[in-house]
């Protein structure tokens, strides 16, 4: 009976999700990984290579789950262990590589995003699934954890051995691990034949080719109320990423402490409320979003420019909204009134 | 053989059919029902054309959705930071919210979804 059920359920399920002729063709799935809940659509009349593709999907991202968390048993904690014996470690080819082009999206950013500030990311009660209610970190520690200054200049190389010169080095990926696990996804699903799809990792995603005959239509998150501030057709293949200090809080005594930490300050990044980047590569937009809503509206610009970032929507505190001049020909506003625009070039 | 239970839920899936063909594919980018996602068991389609209140169990233990004026929001649910909570009411097509710790998620469904994809 309970199978006849279960039947049943999944006729409900076909006949509620796939009556269209068009959602015949549009093929969703859903999963937690990398600490978020990931949408795979898949835009294809090949029911065999949806499938195959979201297993590919799946597989792949959690594969990044473990090799790259934060705080949980993975490569990463393995060489956090060894940075701080001050010993070297030997990583995988993949490791290696999210490290090295990490280095360079650092570098580029001036260190605002700064992936070796583990150590202040977790004495914010940052590294865990859902933080205790306890309080902000006393200002002795803070300073103590900016004095070690750590930064991505201080891991060197030699083949698949990584040396830190600063035993403070405590290497945290979660500005950037998931665009370099989407490129990753991605890069899969387009060699088993998949030429439409989203990848969505939590709200930043991954877009190739088309929804049929129409492109891919994004809304982006408003910071500051509900729903959506602007809407965007994504071209082809691109990835858009916002940060936004709006994904993980908590609040003490009354004060609002987002998990985006200023390396330069030791605090949660003020100033900006999002920041949203379109990119080719999902790493560099993800690590971009990053470094923007840290810069704010006063340096944003020369992050952009630094980084090669061609567009940039950054929303400030007061919902003020700054955008490149490529990004402002895209957006389209979906409040009213629209809010107040600044668009400047990098 | 089929209990009553048995008979009772397949008379109301089935009547549910129509009802839910029309709650996903209604014809207005304002949402008409909520898709929720919880562990161990496969998405529920609840509409948004009634007010209630729809209690879904996770690991933590039992998180609360309220349905009112074709609005769904968090209401309730034991994870720490009530980051769920604090999505407020979701409406439109395609707005979703989640209690990661609770492993629950809900997705506003409509027909023609404004966005294929939500940025934040």
């Amino acid at each position: 009976m309970r199978a006849l059920c279960s039947a049943l359920l999944g006729l409900i399920t076909v006949a509620v999700t796939g009556c269209s002729h068009d959602q015949d063709l549009l093929h969703k799935s859903q999963l937690l990984a990398m600490g978020t809940l990931v949408d795979i659509s898949i835009w294809t009349n090949n029911d065999g290579l949806a499938q195959r593709a979201i297993s590919a999907v799946t597989q792949q991202l959690d594969d990044a789950t473990h090799r790259w968390h934060a705080w949980r048993p993975s490569t990463v904690t393995e060489l956090n262990s060894k940075i701080a014996a001050g010993q070297p470690d030997s990583v995988d080819a993949l490791t290696l590589d999210l490290i090295e082009k990490s280095q360079r999206l650092s570098i580029a950013s001036g260190s605002l995003f700064n992936p070796t500030i583990g150590k202040l990311i977790e004495v914010w009660g940052f590294h865990t699934d859902d933080r205790p209610d306890i309080p902000p970190p006393t200002q002795e520690q803070i300073d103590t954890l900016l004095s070690y200054a750590p930064t991505m200049a201080d891991l060197h190389f030699d083949g698949n051995h990584v040396t830190s010169t600063n035993r403070h080095v405590q290497l945290d990926f979660g500005g950037v691990a998931k665009g370099y696990a989407v490129d990753l996804a991605v890069d899969r699903i387009r060699k088993l034949g998949v030429q439409n799809a989203i990848v969505d990792a939590g709200g930043d995603l991954r877009a190739i080719g088309s929804h049929g005959d129409r492109p891919w239509r994004i809304g982006i998150r408003n910071p500051r109320g509900p729903g959506v501030i602007a809407s965007l057709e994504a071209r082809g293949d691109e990835s858009i990423f916002t940060s936004g200090d709006y994904e993980r809080y908590f609040m003490y005594k009354g004060k609002r402490y987002h998990h985006i930490i200023d390396p330069r300050t030791g605090y949660p990044s003020t100033g900006a409320s999002s920041a949203t980047v379109i990119h080719t590569d999902a790493a560099t937009a993800d690590a971009a979003a990053t470094a923007l809503i840290v810069a704010g509206p006063q340096k944003w610009r020369a992050v952009a420019r630094s980084m090669g970032l061609q567009y940039v929507m950054l929303v400030d505190s007061k919902g003020t909204v700054y955008m490149t001049p490529a990004m402002a020909k895209r957006i389209k506003f979906q409040i009213d009134p629209p809010p107040k625009v600044i668009v400047a070039q990098p | 053989m089929m209990t009553r239970a048995d008979m009772v839920a397949v008379a109301l899936a089935v009547a549910a059919l129509p009802f839910l063909y029309h709650a996903y594919w209604g014809s207005n980018t304002q949402g008409d029902a909520v898709r929720i996602f919880m562990p161990g068991q496969p998405p529920a389609l609840v509409s948004l054309d009634r007010d209630r209140e729809v209690t879904v169990k996770g690991p933590l233990g039992p998180s609360i959705l309220q349905i009112k004026d074709g609005k769904v929001r968090f209401v309730s649910s034991p994870c720490r930071n009530k980051l769920c909570i604090h999505s407020g009411w979701l409406s439109r097509g395609g707005e979703f919210a989640a209690c990661l710790p609770n492993r629950i998620s809900i997705v506003v469904l409509a027909q023609e979804q404004r966005y294929d994809a939500i940025n934040f």
